[in-house]
């Protein structure tokens, strides 16, 4: 009897069912854990030790100093990005329109950390003359090391 | 001539699953790039509703914190430091947790000297353990803005919030 050589191909192939599994997971993680953000500026933030969550949707006012060191506001409704306002009479519009629309709606300050005090002061008085409850200012998480 | 068989082959039943992962992963990286991780939090601030009669605090009882220019800040009219606040105040809010505690920051203060103070008076919520106080509620906190003080000073002609 011949022995002929019958090797039995097997077709090369890497299992490739269980990928879409992972990467649905994967999906889902992003899905959960992220958020999309209204404002991309570069602010260095003040540090804080208490921190709460932001509520999803919360409009922002954003005071950022410009490559030329001045401050200046920028505002988002929440759904769209932020733009940059002129001056305080028009993110007082701004806010009007939002709180007037939205009357519960959060809003959240995020400032640079060496902003003069009369700049929050002025969109936190706008904010309070809106009839805006729930203001969160944006931190950065304090560690032991931080020293100012 | 051979025979002629009846040679089905067997077509296995399956779904075609190999596109699948792509675009799964194509929608990972969508949320990859167009999300930030949900790093967003900061210190909650409550307003206070806007009405003309601001609620009127006895000065001579509240614990007054004054922030200055530099960044560095007054308590009850001497220097102090963020580590000194929550020990001054534990005596006083435990014999009173009602007890006013305003928190004026000058014009030009830089506003992370403000956010520090602000975050201390919020840590005594927090556990003792924590390093807080461990109150049930935030105490009453009141931070005079600019158009309130402007209203003091056509009434009074002082700042009342600079002559201590």
């Amino acid at each position: 009897m011949a022995f002929i050589k019958r090797s039995k191909a097997i077709p090369a192939n890497i299992p490739t069912a269980s990928m879409a599994d992972i990467a649905f997971l994967l999906i889902i993680f992003f899905m959960v854990t992220t958020k999309f953000d209204v404002d991309r500026t570069r602010v260095k933030l003040p540090k804080s030790t208490v921190r709460n969550e932001v509520p999803k949707g919360s409009a922002y006012v954003v005071v950022a100093k410009d490559t030329a060191g001045l401050f200046s506001y920028k505002f988002s409704d929440g759904e769209k990005m932020s733009r940059p306002v002129a001056d305080v009479t028009l993110l007082e519009a701004e806010v009007n329109a939002v709180a007037a629309r939205d009357p519960g709606k959060p809003f959240v300050i995020k400032a640079e950390a060496d902003t003069p005090y009369e700049d929050i002061d002025t969109a936190l008085d706008i904010l309070r003359q809106a009839g805006v409850e729930n203001v969160v200012l944006l931190t950065e998480q304090r560690t032991v090391n931080d020293v100012d | 001539m051979g025979k002629l068989t009846d040679k089905v082959t067997k077509m296995e039943a399956e779904i075609t699953s190999a596109s699948m992962a792509d675009i799964a992963f194509l929608l990972i990286i969508f949320f990859m790039v167009t999300t930030v991780f949900s790093a967003t939090k900061g210190l909650d601030f409550k307003l206070p509703s806007d009405d003309q009669t601001p609620p009127t605090t006895e000065r001579e009882e509240a614990v007054f914190f004054k922030v200055l220019e530099d960044g560095s800040f007054l308590m009850d009219g001497r220097p102090a430091v963020r580590e000194d606040i929550i020990p001054y105040l534990a005596p006083k809010l435990e014999r009173w947790p009602e007890k006013p505690i305003i928190l004026y920051a000058r014009r030009q203060a830089p506003y992370k000297a403000m956010v520090a103070v602000y975050d201390e008076l919020q840590k005594t919520t927090l556990p003792p353990e924590r390093g807080g106080l461990g109150l049930s509620k935030l105490p009453n906190i009141s931070i005079p803005t600019n158009r309130e003080i402007q209203q003091y000073i056509a009434l009074f002609g002082v700042n009342p919030f600079e002559d201590r």
